[in-house]
């Protein structure tokens, strides 16, 4: 969990739920003052008129210069996805990495994005096809000089939409996500935070969003950030496993989920504890 | 077929024994084993320390008995076990098992109320299986109050004498378990609580007992088995229950108490906490988990609703 957008690196992919756009445009300020600062091209993607949105960056450190030749760049989200768009999320994936090796190609160590995507998810079919392009990107930036924030719109959307993606993010924001599925370096995922009763419907979505992918029979789950997961998650996890014929490998310090999987007899979760 | 005296029975025969001396003890004992040595059928035998040493040394060869120690800790995980012992003995070809089975109870320092439960439940548990089951009840240290329970729980009645005879106290589990039974609250209950929560969610249930826990020496498994069975116990009161949720607890240094109270009936089906509900409709799985996690789960009913009463960590012994 974070608490505004500064120190985050090359490879970070936040949420960021707000609630007033003074709060949004504090954040987006931070976060792309320091992509500069780090070398990185910044895009800053928002609802709304270009210059408006160029000079909400305007008076940072070397902002002006940067979106003169280039180093910062501003998209209308109006411009770029006409209301009611549905995203292709491989499509759109695939642009980020484009211009994330574009950006390199151009002597920048790498693309930070922060973009206001309110108007992409205000549809079911635009959420759920937006949360699939989360868990995609989320992997993409996992792996390349790519970085990102997502902010929504809380007071527009609702908790139970910022729930369902801010889950799907490694960082969020106060209070936005009890728990957290996305991509890991060493793992096919890592699942981490609290897994209870009032997750049972945001894990099934997530899981179905995630649409993770065996290698070798089995779905290895980094989870050294979980602190607790209940039987309705494991049971879930299992058949969610079951139907991919794989074994789900559970790394995880936390010395409950071991009991509940012997006292389940779930056979397709193997816990492995790790320090 | 069936052997010994249950000769004509089918399914479990559940026996109790009152022995008031140790020559009584093996007086019922020893030829239960025996026939169970002479007959080929698998026999168990599951006792304290004390009477583990008596049998031992009474019976004249005990390469045929399978000794279990340390069995009886929780009654959930003892028919969990069984189940799979019986099974296992059953696919090899058994005719029939024998366990002699000793239940904890205050006499011995350990809290009754689940264990009462459990002595009802077997019998609906086991009585697909050609069990045998033999209770011995020492007198010299046994309650009036565990001794009306074992009355109402065994359909069998093994005397000192060596005779078998049907038990006319006996009345089924479904009934033994829906009626009021005494509640036992925990001495650390006597003071205030230590948290007292209304309507918690899982997750500051949670934030709870871990805000509490580096107080006390209860190791990381038991505290975690601890928030999960609290977890589950307050998720049913909110799914099944009705509010308001009361979420108490207190501690000492060998145990954390929690009770989580709600104003609904409690659970419908007797076996509610012993036996996983299949398929687990209305949190039969959570609550059987409970009765898995913890060093003691007590259920109460009263008139204006249900109280759940976990502990981990040392138990105090039921008052006797």
């Amino acid at each position: 969990m974070i608490a505004d957008a500064r120190g985050l690196g090359l490879h970070d992919h936040v949420c960021w739920a707000y609630d007033d756009l003074d709060d949004f445009h504090c954040r987006v300020r931070e976060f792309l003052a320091e992509g500069l600062g780090l070398g990185q091209r910044v895009w800053y993607v928002a609802p709304g008129d270009v210059e408006a949105l160029a000079d909400d960056l305007r008076d940072l450190d070397g902002m002006d210069l940067a979106l003169r030749v280039g180093a910062a760049q501003v998209v209308s989200v109006d411009t770029a996805y006409p209301a009611g768009t549905v995203i292709d999320p491989a499509a759109q994936v695939q642009a980020f990495a484009m211009a994330a090796t574009q950006a390199v190609r151009a002597g920048f160590t790498g693309l930070r994005v922060a973009a206001d995507t309110t108007p992409l998810v205000r549809t079911p079919q635009q959420l759920d096809a937006f949360a699939r392009y989360e868990c995609l990107v989320d992997r993409c930036i996992a792996s390349q000089p790519l970085s990102g924030m997502c902010a929504y719109n809380r007071a527009e959307l609702g908790e139970d939409v910022i729930a369902q993606l801010a889950c799907l993010h490694p960082n969020v924001n106060g209070g936005t996500a009890q728990f957290r599925l996305h991509a890991s370096h060493h793992a096919t995922a890592s699942l981490n935070g609290e897994l209870d009763m009032t997750t049972v419907e945001l894990l099934s979505l997530a899981l179905q969003r995630a649409d993770l992918q065996p290698s070798g029979g089995e779905l290895v789950i980094d989870a050294a950030g979980l602190t607790y997961i209940d039987h309705r998650a494991l049971l879930m996890l299992a058949e969610h496993t079951r139907r991919a014929d794989a074994t789900i490998v559970l790394r995880t310090a936390w010395p409950g989920a071991a009991s509940l999987v012997d006292l389940l007899d779930l056979e397709q979760v193997r816990v492995e504890l790790s320090e | 077929m069936t052997l010994g005296a249950p000769a004509e029975h089918h399914g479990m025969f559940h026996e109790a024994a009152f022995y008031s001396s140790d020559a009584e003890f093996l007086g019922v004992v020893v030829p239960f084993l025996q026939g169970g040595v002479e007959t080929g059928v698998p026999t168990v035998v599951a006792l304290g320390e004390q009477n583990t040493e008596l049998v031992r040394s009474a019976m004249p060869d005990i390469s045929h008995l399978s000794f279990m120690h340390d069995q009886y800790v929780r009654p959930a995980s003892v028919i969990k076990s069984l189940q799979q012992l019986l099974t296992g003995h059953l696919s090899e070809g058994a005719r029939q098992i024998r366990i002699l089975g000793e239940v904890p109870q205050p006499g011995v320092g350990v809290p009754w109320e689940w264990w009462a439960r459990y002595e009802a439940t077997v019998n609906h548990a086991f009585d697909d299986f050609p069990l045998w089951a033999l209770c011995p009840y020492d007198m010299r240290i046994t309650s009036g109050e565990v001794l009306d329970d074992v009355a109402q729980t065994h359909p069998y009645l093994a005397s000192v004498d060596g005779g078998h005879v049907i038990n006319d106290r006996y009345i089924s589990p479904e009934v033994f378990l829906t009626q009021p039974r005494p509640t036992h609250p925990d001495p650390l209950e006597a003071a205030p609580p230590l948290i007292d929560l209304v309507d918690p969610m899982p997750l500051t249930a949670r934030q709870a007992i871990r805000a509490v826990s580096p107080t006390t020496r209860l190791t990381a498994t038991d505290v975690e088995g601890l928030v999960v069975a609290v977890c589950e116990a307050v998720t049913n009161a909110i799914c099944h229950g009705r509010p308001p949720v009361q979420l108490r607890l207190w501690s000492s240094s060998d145990r954390i108490v929690v009770t989580v109270t709600d104003h609904g009936a409690g659970p419908t089906d007797p076996f509610a906490g012993l036996l996983p509900a299949v398929p687990a409709p209305r949190g039969g799985l959570g609550l059987w988990l409970t009765h898995q996690l913890c060093s003691l789960v007590t259920l109460d009913k009263f008139k204006e609703g249900f109280t759940i009463r976990l502990i981990a960590g040392k138990p105090a012994a039921t008052p006797h």
